[in-house]
């Protein structure tokens, strides 16, 4: 049988990655159109679950995003009430993807931005993350499994888009009530209504078309079906063709790339524990916005795992650090001893997972 | 023969029905799940047999569809394999 290409995911790259070049041109940190992790550690800080200055604002593409998908679902009779496939198991793993993608700096949908920005570091990262995500399949082939899920009441459904909207109207009605950055990345967006516009855009294709890195990798490994994959892709090729008709191109490099660090053995550890994690839980950072917004339960306690791994990132200081050139003073960043010590607690506490929940004896899947 | 799409609530589900549909000799693979049938990012199993053969499937079975030869999905009521 032929594997078809499905156009919606390919159409989903492209606006994404056309969408992530908007974004940057409007204002958002540069290389950082989207990025599930730091948007949602942005909104950690923002709403004083850490107090990292410069990592504060509520990004209104993150609540764009379930919104959008929430749109999409229901007008398309998809919204189901679904949720009880080990949510508290979730909400560790979601912290401890947040953790990684923090170390790296960047979750795997700004990892393929920052490629298309030249960058380097995100290439080590990219082999982390499949890395990660062959950790995942080898369990995954195994037996393992957070068990299956059930319908459940609408209210579950609804909370994770109840949260959004919450946030959206707070942050119109009362914004004093949060804390926006005067410096650093969170002091860099994208005008509210902008932001807001194209990520309910991006979250809409996204519930449609289901693209996923992780479902993407997983997929061609496992069946060699590069449909999820192609949505990657392209958006590779977009972000990578809208920074040279941008100018913002200057060659691939490790060096002093926005808000990157060169550290290479943590930029891959720490997407091997994304990659590692998001295959347990089924989908990537991205996937679980769009899954929460589609009624997940299951995907919105994951969420709100990794909005408290984001608050333990920087109050614990195991993010990575970005390299950067002041006053001449150049700073190679990285990732100090307490990032390195959480990576390696990750590893240990996704292998106890992903060896508790092996559901079928070795009988029953060799 | 007729061609069979089992979708699953869970991965391992696919997994152990497919091994299982496999060593009863017929023609089987695990996929991701068509999108229009689901907006999960699952898997499945495509497999022919004469019947549909709910015996041979894990409890984590989640429905049966019949692919017509116009690449149809028709959906078989599927009574609690386990």
């Amino acid at each position: 049988m032929t594997k078809k290409i499905n156009w919606l995911v390919l159409v989903t790259g492209l606006l994404t990655g056309a969408a992530a070049i908007l974004l940057t041109a409007f204002g958002n940190p540069a290389n950082m159109g989207f990025c599930i992790a730091c948007f949602l550690r942005d909104i950690a800080g923002a709403v004083k679950l850490h107090s990292a200055p410069v990592v504060q604002y509520l990004r209104p593409e993150i609540i764009g995003l379930v919104l959008g998908s929430t749109i999409m679902a229901v007008a398309t009779g998809e919204f189901k009430a679904r949720a009880g496939s080990s949510p508290a198991t979730r909400f560790i793993l979601g912290g401890f993807v947040m953790i990684g993608a923090l170390v790296f700096l960047g979750c795997p949908l700004r990892m393929v931005i920052r490629m298309g920005g030249g960058d380097l570091n995100a290439f080590v990262g990219l082999a982390g993350f499949f890395l990660g995500i062959l950790i995942g399949i080898f369990f995954l082939k195994r037996g393992f499994s957070l068990k299956r899920s059930y319908e459940v009441a609408k209210s579950e459904a609804a909370a994770l888009p109840g949260i959004m909207i919450a946030l959206l109207v707070l942050l119109i009605a009362v914004p004093s009530i949060f804390i926006f950055s005067e410096s650093g990345p969170g002091s860099k967006h994208a005008p509210l209504l902008i932001s807001l516009a194209a990520a309910l855009v991006i979250g809409g294709v996204a519930q449609k078309s289901r693209m996923c890195m992780v479902g993407g990798l997983r997929d061609a490994v496992m069946f060699r079906d590069f449909n999820l994959l192609s949505g990657f892709a392209v958006l590779f090729v977009t972000v990578l063709l809208g920074n040279i008709i941008l100018g913002k191109f200057s060659g691939f490099s490790t060096y002093l790339q926005p808000i990157a660090h060169a550290s290479q053995l943590w930029n891959l550890l720490g997407m091997v524990l994304v990659g590692w994690g998001s295959v347990l839980l089924g989908g990537c950072p991205l996937r679980q916005l769009i899954l929460a917004g589609e009624g997940s339960g299951d995907s919105a306690v994951t969420v709100l795992g990794m909005i408290v791994g984001a608050a333990i990132a920087h109050n614990w200081g195991t993010a990575g650090s970005a390299a950067s050139l002041t006053d001449g003073v150049y700073s190679a960043g990285g990732v100090g001893t307490h990032g390195k010590v959480a990576v390696i607690i990750g590893f240990a506490v996704l292998l106890i997972i992903s060896v508790i929940n092996i559901q079928r004896s070795k009988k029953e899947v060799k | 023969m007729n061609c069979y799409l089992a979708t699953f609530h869970t991965h391992v589900g696919a997994l152990v029905s497919n091994r299982s549909l496999g060593t009863a000799g017929l023609k089987t693979r695990m996929m991701p799940v068509p999108r229009k049938l689901s907006s999960s990012c699952g898997t499945c199993v495509r497999y022919e047999a004469d019947q549909p053969r709910l015996d041979l499937m894990d409890p984590d079975l989640e429905a049966v569809y019949i692919i017509s030869d116009d690449g149809r999905y028709d959906r078989i009521d599927v009574t609690d394999p386990s």
